[in-house]
């Protein structure tokens, strides 16, 4: 079993993981445009009964807090 | 009776399968349908090989290969087209499908030519990676480190090829 899966790591980490790292390491001019890829918003609102749990709650996705890559 | 029925049965059978392969491309031709999310590079394009880096080793794709699903690893993707031209392509991760028509879906999450990737900033991105696998805190970080590490190392290895 991979080393990341043990740890908890699902393929779809991973495969963000190396698009990033991937992004990272392009020529000056493509990586602009590269970048904008990094950061995807995500509007989520949990339902619950049938009804809106919660008003409105914005999260940006699993992508943005890996900021240190 | 029913012997001759189940004889019918077959033959029907046989025709409509026929009847199905009679639009794919001739049968040693392989048509390549290779994307990202950035960039669409091939669209059903016939080609002569396509070599892929998987988890399950690297290996090269003919026409008339076995039907196979495949997940990429961070690598080169190299494409030798019909004229012999050779196109590198490095891919950061993905999946590759091989039909039996001989058609190829590689589909990767970000894919860039090896003359878009610069050396220096590979470097770069492979020492940051270190520095963050030495002073990772838990095992998920460590991980984390360890994934982008090796993506870096790919990277700097194609760069530098």
């Amino acid at each position: 079993m991979s080393a990341w899966r043990q740890a908890g790591l699902t393929y779809i980490n991973y495969s963000n993981i190396a698009a990033k790292v991937l992004r990272r390491s392009l020529k000056q001019e493509f990586r602009a445009e590269a970048l904008k890829r990094d950061e995807s918003h995500v509007r989520v609102t949990p339902w619950a009964n049938g009804r809106p749990a919660r008003k409105l709650f914005f999260e940006t996705t699993f992508n943005t807090y890996l900021k240190r890559f | 009776m029913a012997l001759a029925f189940r004889g019918v049965i077959r033959n029907v059978a046989r025709r409509l399968q026929v009847r199905n392969y009679a639009d794919a491309p001739k049968g040693d031709e392989m048509a390549l349908t290779f994307a990202a999310g950035n960039k669409v590079f091939y669209d059903k394009q016939v080609v002569k090989q396509i070599d892929v880096p998987s988890f399950s080793g690297a290996f090269g794709i003919l026409p008339k290969h076995v039907p196979t699903l495949a997940v990429l690893r961070p690598g080169v993707v190299t494409i030798l087209e019909n004229d012999g031209k050779q196109n590198k392509i490095f891919v950061s991760s993905g999946t590759i499908t091989v039909n039996d028509d001989s058609s190829v879906q590689v589909l990767a999450e970000e894919a860039h030519p090896l003359e878009s990737i610069d050396r220096s900033a590979a470097q770069e991105a492979l020492s940051k990676a270190q520095s963050e696998f030495n002073s990772a805190s838990n095992e998920k970080a460590k991980a984390e480190a360890a994934i982008a590490l090796e993506v870096a190392e790919e990277i700097v290895k194609a760069a530098s090829a």
